[in-house]
C-alpha cells in the first residue's frame, strides 16, 4: 500500500510517498538516492546502516520508513553539509585513523554520534558498549575507539561553552523512560 | 521484501479488532527487530502487519511505591530498561539481561513484549523476568487474562497466546528486602551475541543475610524454552547459602537442564556453565545482598 | 630528526573526508541508466547429478529479460587457474556453493522471484567431506574425469637431509594441528555491473584488487564467447575492504558479462551477505602434520611438514598457497634441514582462495607452536629459544631466500620488554610469543612482478598519478601521494592518485603479497625521479646553475647557495609550458623488483627483501569456563621504514584483531558440505566491545631495495597470532590447543583431559 509521510529528514522538512513495506534505508538509498548510509547485513547485525532518529541510533535496515512519521531522522549527510565543513566526530575519524576501507564509517560515526550528542565526556567502556553494533574488519576499532574520545573531549569544550553549532535543531533529547512516574530522576 | 499493508491501530481494542477482521493473514509488530528480519527472510509473509507502536501507554514504565509492584509496558525498549536508573539499582538481574542484547541499535528498536513473544530459548528478557515471578497481561477478542511468565512458553517460537492476543504488559511483585539477583550471558564475544547459555539466579535471604528464605535458578538455551530448575532452588532454600552449596545447586541445575548440542555450543559444556555459573552468580547475589545491607 | 618532510608523517588518509560524509561511492551505488539486476541460482546438494532443469516459469515472468543456464556457457570459458569451474554449471554439481542458473530482471525483487521459479531434479551421489578421507581409495571422486581427488599440483620440496638431521637431534617434537575455513567479512559485499557498448567493447564496474589480471580473464571470457578482438574496461569503485577475497575473479563477474550481452543492457549482480558468506571463498583450510627437532644447545636442526588441504570442489588460489607456506616452513629462523609436502585434495565442501597472509598464517600457526613445544622440551626458555635461531641481515635460507635488512632481533627484544614491563602474571595468566617473516618487497609469482605509473604534473603545481596499483581501503593513495610528494618538494595534498580505471592506468600484478607500498610505491617513486629531473634540468637553465646546485623543497625550487634565486614550482611549471616550444612535465615508470620465481625445486629469491615481526600477548584463561582473555597484545614488526606510521598501526591492529577472531573466535561452520553460519550473528567476528590494548612498536631497518627504505606490511599482522595465543595459553594452564579457532570448549576440555591425568 502506499502512503505519504512527513518528517524531518537532516533538518529539512520531507514529505514523501512510500509503499508499507519499504525500510527506512530502502526510503533513503533507493528512493531519495542518499547513499551515504550503508547496508552491510540488512538484518540488523552489522551497523552498516545506523541512522538516529528522534536521538536514537537505529538500524535503518529493520526500521519501516512508514515508522518515521512525525520524526526527526538524521543521516551521514546532514552532519557536514550545514556548517559546510566536518562535524567533530567526522573530523576525528578522518584526523585519528578512523577509517580504513571507509563502509563501516557512516554508521560509526551516527552511533558515535547518538551516544557523544548525549554524554560527551562517555567513558571507553561506554564507547564500547554504544558502538558493539558496528562492526569493522578493517581498524580493529583501536584508532575508531581513539577517534571518538578525542572527539568527545572536542564536543564537550563546544558544550560547555555553548557553541554547539554543529548539533541538529529540535534536539530536545527525551530520556526514555523519564517522563514515568516511579522513575528516580537523573 | 514481501509488500505487506502497514495497519497503526491506536488503541488495544482497535488492534485486536483489526486482527480479527484479517485473522492468520496479519501479524502484530512492536519493535520489527524480530519480525522485519522474519519478513525479509520469507519466513513469514503476512499481508497486514499491525503496528502497536502508537497504542498510548504500552511504553509505561515504573513502580507503585505503595505496593512495590514494578510495571513494564510491553513496548518498553530494551535500551529504556538499560538507562532506567531504577531497574539498574533495584533490579540488577533485568540491567544485567537486556543491556547486553544484540546491539545498542537493536535495543533501541526492540521491545521486551516482543522479546517474550518471539520466544526463542535464548530470549534473554524471560530468564530475569522468571526470576522474579512476574506475569504478563494478555488481551486479545475473549478479554484479557493474566500469564505468569514462566508459563508463556510452548516451545520455540511458541507460547500460549490464542490468535489475536496482545501481551499488553509484564508485572513484577513487590521484592522481598534482602533480595539480590543476577544474569550472565556465556557466549563466544563480548557483545552482539546471542547466549550459549543464560543463566538468571535470584536469592532472597532471611534476617541472617545467610539463610536461604527463596532461591530462583532460570536457564536459557537449556531447554525448549527458557526454565527453572526447581530442584536446584529447593536445595538453596531453607539453607544457609555457602560457596559449597551453591556449587552443589550448579549441579544440580545442570542435570534438569536439558541441553542441546547446536551450532552455537555443546551440550557438555553448556552443563559446565550451568554448573559453574549458578554458583558464580548465587556468589553475586549475596554480594548485592550484604551490600545493600552494609548500606542500610 | 627524519631527514623527510612527508615521508614519516602521519598525513590522513586522502579519501577520509569523503568516506566520513558518506560520499564515497562503492559497488553497491554504482546505478547506470537502463541497468537491469542479476541473481545467481546455487546448487541444493553437495554432490548430485542435474537430471531436469526447467526454466520456463522463470522466463515467463514479467520483468524478466534473460534467464541462463550451463547450457548457455561457452564451452571454454572456465574459471581460476585450475580451469575446473565453469560459471553455471550443466551437468553436475560439486559442491553448494555451485552457480547452476541465473536471472537478469528490472529489479532485484523480480531477479529473485525469477530464480525461485526454476525448476531442478537433482540426482544425488555419495559425497565426501573429510580431505583425509577423500584419498581413500574407494572415495566417491568429486571430479570424475580428473580420476583422483587429489590434485596435480607439485607442492613438495626437501633441503638438506632430514632424515640424517632427525638421528643427530637431541631433542624433537611431533604434532598434528588443524585450522578451519574463515572468511574475509568485508563489510561491503561482493557485486559488478558489466556492460557492453555498441561495438561489443566491454566494461566491468568491479570492486576488484587485480584490475589487470581481471581485464586478462574478462578479455578470455570474451574469447570464449566469441568476441575476440574487443577491448574491455576495467573500473574500480571505492572497495569497501579485500584481504584478498577479490584476488581472483569470480562467477558472479562472468555471469554478469553473458547475461549484459545476452540483454544488450547493463547487468548489476549484488551479494546480500547471506550470499556473501555461501559463495565467496575463504581462507584454506589445513591439516598439518609437523616434526621439528633441535640439538642440545637449542639450534634447530630439521623440520619436517607434511599437509592436506581440503581443496572443496572447485579450485582456486587456495590450491596454491602452499607456495607461500614454503616461506615460513624453510626460512622463519634458521633451520638447515626442510621437508614439506602438501597434497590439495577435492570434496564437496566449498573452496577456497587468498586471504590475508595466503596460507603463511597456517602454517606459521604449526611452527610456532612446535617451537614453544620444542623449547619446553629441550629446557629452554622460548624467547631465548627463537633468538638464538633467529634469522640475521646476510642469511641465506634453505630456499635461497636472500636475507637483507632484518630486524627479528629488534622485534623479539621490543616485544619482551614491553610485554613483561607491566604487573606480575595473576593466576591463570599466561604469556606467549610467535614470530613472522613474509615477502617484504613482492613476491614473484606471475611471470612480472611489476607495476606501472604514470605522472603529470599541471600548470598548477599539482600532481596527478596514475598507479596500477590499488587502494582497498589499506592506504596505498597515501603511501603513493606522501613518497612522490617527497620526492618533488611538494606536500601530500598535492598529489592526486588515480588507480580507477584500466583505460588510464599502467599495469599492476595486483594488490596481494603485501607489495603494494614496495612496488607500486618503487614505480611511483621511479615516476616521480624522472619529473624531478627534468624539472631541475629546466629550473637549472633558468637559474644558470647546475641541476645538481637545486634544492625542491615546500613547493619551491633554489639555488643551494644563492637563496635569492627562487620559483614556486606552479610557477616553474607554467613557464615550462608557456614558453615558446614549451612543455608539459610528464614522466612514466615501470618498476619490476628483482625477485625470481620459484625454480623447479623451489629454489629462488622469491622477494628481493622479506618483513619481519614478533607478537607477544599475554591472555588470562578461566580455567572453570575455558574462556580466555586477552589482557595485553604487542606486536613488533620490521617495516624497514614508516611512510605513515598512523596508517601503518591501522593495518597492525587491523591485523590482530582479523588474527585473534582465527585464534579465539571465528569460523565459518560446514557440516556436510552446507554452511550452518552464513550471518554475523553466528560467524563470530570481534566487536567494539571485544577489542583489546595493542601496542605496535615500530622497528625501521631502512631497506636498500624499499621506497625511502619501506618494506611490506599489510598482511603480517594477522599472520604469528594464533600460535602467539595458543602458546600464552598453554604457559598459562599447561594445555596445548592443536586446532583453531581457540573455543571455551576445546580450552575446558583441555583442562579438564589434563586433571584427569594427574
Amino acid at each position: 500500500m502506499t502512503k505519504t509521510i512527513s518528517f524531518i529528514l537532516n533538518g529539512d522538512e520531507m514529505t514523501c510517498d512510500i509503499q508499507d513495506h519499504w525500510t527506512l534505508l530502502h526510503l533513503l538509498r533507493e528512493e531519495l538516492g542518499m547513499i551515504g548510509t550503508k547496508e552491510g547485513c540488512g538484518n540488523g547485525e552489522c551497523g552498516a546502516c545506523t541512522v538516529i532518529v528522534d536521538q536514537l541510533a537505529i538500524n535503518s535496515c529493520l526500521y519501516l520508513a512508514a515508522d518515521v512519521q512525525e520524526k526527526q531522522v538524521q543521516t551521514i549527510e546532514g552532519l557536514a553539509v550545514h556548517t559546510g565543513s566536518l562535524h567533530p566526530i567526522q573530523q576525528s575519524f578522518v584526523d585519528n585513523g578512523g577509517i580504513q576501507c571507509g563502509f563501516c564509517t557512516p554508521g560509526m560515526i551516527m552511533s558515535a554520534k547518538a551516544l557523544l550528542d548525549k554524554d560527551p565526556h562517555a567513558d571507553p567502556e561506554a564507547v564500547k558498549h554504544a558502538l558493539a553494533g558496528n562492526i569493522c574488519r578493517c581498524t580493529g576499532y583501536v584508532q575508531i575507539l581513539d577517534s571518538v574520545a578525542a572527539a568527545g573531549r572536542q564536543m564537550a569544550v563546544k558544550k560547555t561553552t555553548h557553541e554547539a553549532g554543529y548539533s541538529d535543531p529540535g534536539s530536545v533529547i527525551r530520556e526514555p523512560g523519564d517522563q514515568t512516574a516511579g522513575e528516580v530522576t537523573r | 521484501m514481501k509488500p505487506f499493508t502497514y495497519l497503526t491501530p491506536a488503541t488495544v481494542e482497535e488492534a485486536v479488532s483489526l486482527f480479527g477482521q484479517h485473522r492468520e493473514t496479519a501479524r502484530y509488530m512492536a519493535g520489527g527487530t524480530d519480525v522485519i528480519v522474519k519478513v525479509k527472510e520469507g519466513w513469514m509473509g503476512p499481508d497486514y502487519l499491525i503496528n502497536l507502536k502508537q497504542i498510548p501507554g504500552l511504553d509505561d514504565l515504573h513502580k507503585n511505591e505503595n505496593t512495590g509492584e514494578l510495571t513494564i509496558g510491553a513496548l518498553v525498549t530494551h535500551a529504556m530498561l538499560e538507562q532506567s536508573l531504577l531497574i539498574r539499582s533495584e533490579y540488577p538481574i533485568i540491567y544485567d539481561a537486556v543491556s547486553n542484547i544484540g546491539s545498542l541499535q537493536v535495543r533501541n528498536m526492540g521491545t521486551i513484549g516482543g522479546n517474550l513473544i518471539n520466544a526463542v530459548p535464548s530470549a534473554d528478557g524471560a530468564i530475569p523476568l522468571i526470576a522474579l515471578d512476574g506475569a504478563v497481561l494478555l488481551k486479545g477478542p475473549e478479554g484479557e487474562r493474566s500469564v505468569a511468565v514462566k508459563d508463556l512458553f510452548v516451545q520455540p517460537y511458541e507460547t500460549v497466546l490464542t490468535p489475536g492476543e496482545i501481551l499488553t504488559k509484564i508485572t513484577i511483585p513487590a521484592q522481598a528486602s534482602r533480595t539480590g539477583s543476577a544474569y550472565i550471558k556465556f557466549g563466544r564475544r563480548a557483545a552482539m551475541e546471542l547466549p550459549l547459555i543464560g543463566i538468571g539466579v535470584l536469592l532472597v535471604v532471611d534476617e541472617d543475610l545467610s539463610t536461604c528464605a527463596r532461591a530462583r535458578i532460570c536457564l536459557g538455551v537449556a531447554g525448549p524454552t527458557p526454565l527453572r530448575a526447581v530442584k536446584a532452588e529447593q536445595m538453596l532454600e531453607g539453607q544457609p547459602v555457602t560457596p559449597d552449596l551453591l556449587t552443589e545447586a550448579g549441579k544440580v541445575a545442570a542435570e534438569e537442564s536439558q541441553v542441546r548440542d547446536s551450532v552455537r555450543g555443546q551440550a557438555w559444556h553448556r552443563k559446565e556453565m550451568i554448573r559453574v555459573q549458578v554458583r558464580r552468580m548465587g556468589l553475586k547475589c549475596l554480594d548485592i545482598i550484604h551490600q545493600k545491607a552494609r548500606q542500610a | 630528526m627524519s631527514e623527510y618532510t612527508v615521508v614519516g608523517q602521519r598525513v590522513p588518509k586522502l579519501d577520509a573526508a569523503q568516506k566520513a560524509m558518506g560520499r564515497a561511492e562503492y559497488i553497491q551505488d554504482v546505478r547506470l541508466p537502463g541497468m537491469l539486476y542479476g541473481k545467481i541460482l546455487y546448487s541444493r546438494h553437495a554432490h548430485a547429478k542435474i537430471t531436469a532443469m526447467d526454466v520456463s516459469k522463470a522466463r515467463a515472468l514479467p520483468g524478466v529479460h534473460a534467464v541462463l543456464t550451463g547450457e548457455d556457457i561457452p564451452p571454454k570459458l572456465r574459471m581460476g587457474f585450475y580451469k575446473d569451474n565453469p560459471p553455471l554449471k550443466a551437468d553436475k554439481v560439486c559442491c553448494f556453493r555451485d552457480e547452476i542458473a541465473a536471472v537478469a530482471a528490472v529489479s532485484e525483487e523480480v531477479a529473485k522471484k525469477a530464480v525461485r521459479l526454476i525448476e531442478v531434479t537433482y540426482d544425488p551421489l555419495p559425497a565426501v567431506f573429510d580431505p583425509e578421507a577423500a584419498m581413500e581409495k574407494d572415495a566417491p571422486l568429486v571430479h570424475e574425469a580428473h580420476k583422483s581427488n587429489v590434485l596435480k599440483l607439485p607442492w613438495k620440496l626437501h633441503y638438506g637431509d632430514v632424515e640424517a638431521a632427525e638421528k643427530q637431534s637431541a631433542y624433537v617434537v611431533e604434532e598434528r594441528f588443524t585450522t578451519t575455513w574463515v572468511t574475509h567479512c568485508c563489510l561491503s559485499t561482493s557485486g559488478a555491473v558489466a556492460v557492453f557498448d555498441a561495438s561489443d567493447n566491454l566494461t566491468v564496474y568491479s570492486n576488484t584488487q587485480i584490475p589487470s589480471l581481471a581485464q586478462k580473464d574478462f578479455l578470455e571470457t570474451l574469447g570464449a564467447m566469441g568476441l575476440k578482438g574487443k577491448r574491455v574496461r576495467v573500473i574500480k569503485p571505492v572497495i569497501g575492504g579485500g584481504f584478498g577475497s577479490k584476488l581472483d575473479t569470480y562467477a558472479y563477474e562472468h555471469i554478469a558479462i553473458l547475461l549484459a550481452h545476452k540483454c544488450r543492457k547493463p547487468v548489476k549482480i549484488l551479494f546480500d551477505r547471506k550470499e556473501e558468506f555461501e559463495a565467496t571463498s575463504t581462507r584454506q583450510p589445513t591439516v598439518i602434520y609437523i616434526r621439528q627437532g633441535c640439538d642440545k644447545k637449542g639450534h634447530l636442526t630439521f623440520r619436517d611438514i607434511r599437509m592436506i588441504l581440503d581443496n572443496g570442489g572447485r579450485t582456486s588460489w587456495g590450491a596454491t598457497t602452499p607456495s607461500v607456506m614454503m616461506m615460513p616452513i624453510t626460512s622463519l629462523y634458521r633451520v638447515p634441514n626442510v621437508r614439506y609436502d602438501a597434497k590439495c585434495v577435492y570434496t564437496n565442501n566449498t573452496y577456497s582462495q587468498a586471504m590475508r597472509g595466503y596460507g603463511n598464517p597456517q602454517a606459521t600457526f604449526a611452527i610456532e607452536s612446535s617451537m614453544d613445544m620444542l623449547a619446553q622440551k629441550a629446557g629452554i626458555d622460548p624467547v631465548m629459544f627463537r633468538r638464538i635461531n633467529r634469522n640475521e641481515p646476510g642469511d641465506e635460507t634453505p630456499q635461497g631466500f636472500k636475507i637483507t635488512s632484518c630486524g627479528l632481533g629488534q622485534c623479539i627484544d621490543a616485544v619482551e620488554k614491553e610485554l613483561t614491563a607491566g604487573s606480575p602474571l595473576a593466576e591463570g595468566e599466561g604469556i606467549g610469543y610467535a614470530s613472522l617473516i613474509h615477502v617484504g618487497g613482492g613476491a614473484r609469482i606471475y611471470k612480472s612482478d611489476g607495476c606501472g605509473a604514470i605522472l603529470k604534473m599541471d600548470d598548477f603545481g599539482k600532481v596527478d598519478i596514475f598507479t596500477g596499483g590499488t587502494d582497498m581501503g589499506q592506504g596505498l593513495d597515501n603511501m603513493i601521494a606522501q613518497i612522490v610528494a617527497e620526492e618533488l618538494g611538494l606536500l601530500a595534498e598535492d598529489i592526486n592518485v588515480v588507480h580507477t580505471d584500466t583505460d588510464v592506468c599502467p599495469w599492476d600484478v595486483g594488490a596481494h603479497a603485501s607489495r603494494s607500498t614496495f612496488v607500486a610505491g618503487n614505480a611511483a617513486l621511479g615516476a616521480a625521479k624522472k619529473a624531478r629531473q627534468n624539472l631541475l634540468a629546466y629550473a637549472a637553465t633558468l637559474f644558470e646553475t647546475a641541476p645538481e646546485d637545486l634544492v625542491m623543497k615546500n613547493r619551491m625550487v633554489w639555488v643551494k647557495n644563492d637563496p635569492e634565486k627562487t620559483m614556486p614550482v606552479d610557477k616553474l611549471l607554467r613557464k615550462a609550458h608557456f614558453s615558446p616550444g614549451g612543455t608539459m612535465l610528464m614522466a612514466d615508470y615501470f618498476y619490476d623488483p628483482p625477485n625470481e620465481n620459484m625454480g623447479k625445486d623451489f629454489r629462488c629469491n622469491l622477494s628481493v627483501t622479506y618483513s619481519f615481526g614478533v607478537h607477544g600477548v599475554r591472555v588470562h584463561v578461566d580455567k572453570e569456563t575455558g574462556k580466555v582473555t586477552v589482557k595485553n597484545y604487542v606486536a613488533a614488526h620490521d617495516v624497514g621504514r614508516a611512510i605513515n606510521p598512523m596508517l601503518l598501526e591501522g593495518q597492525v591492529y587491523g591485523g590482530v584483531i582479523m588474527g585473534l577472531g582465527y585464534a579465539l573466535s571465528e569460523e565459518v561452520m560446514i557440516k556436510d558440505g552446507q554452511i550452518k553460519n552464513p550471518n554475523f550473528r553466528d560467524y563470530k567476528l570481534f566487536t567494539a566491545k571485544d577489542a583489546v590494548p595493542i601496542t605496535a612498536p615500530v622497528i625501521e631497518t631502512d631497506d636498500p631495495d624499499g621506497p625511502f627504505g619501506a618494506k611490506g606490511i599489510g598482511e603480517p599482522g594477522c599472520v604469528p597470532t594464533a600460535p602467539a595465543v595458543a602458546n600464552a595459553i598453554c604457559n598459562a594452564v599447561g594445555v596445548r590447543i592443536k586446532d583453531l579457532p581457540i573455543t571455551p570448549e576445546k580450552v575446558l576440555a583441555a583442562i579438564q583431559e589434563q586433571s584427569k591425568g594427574s
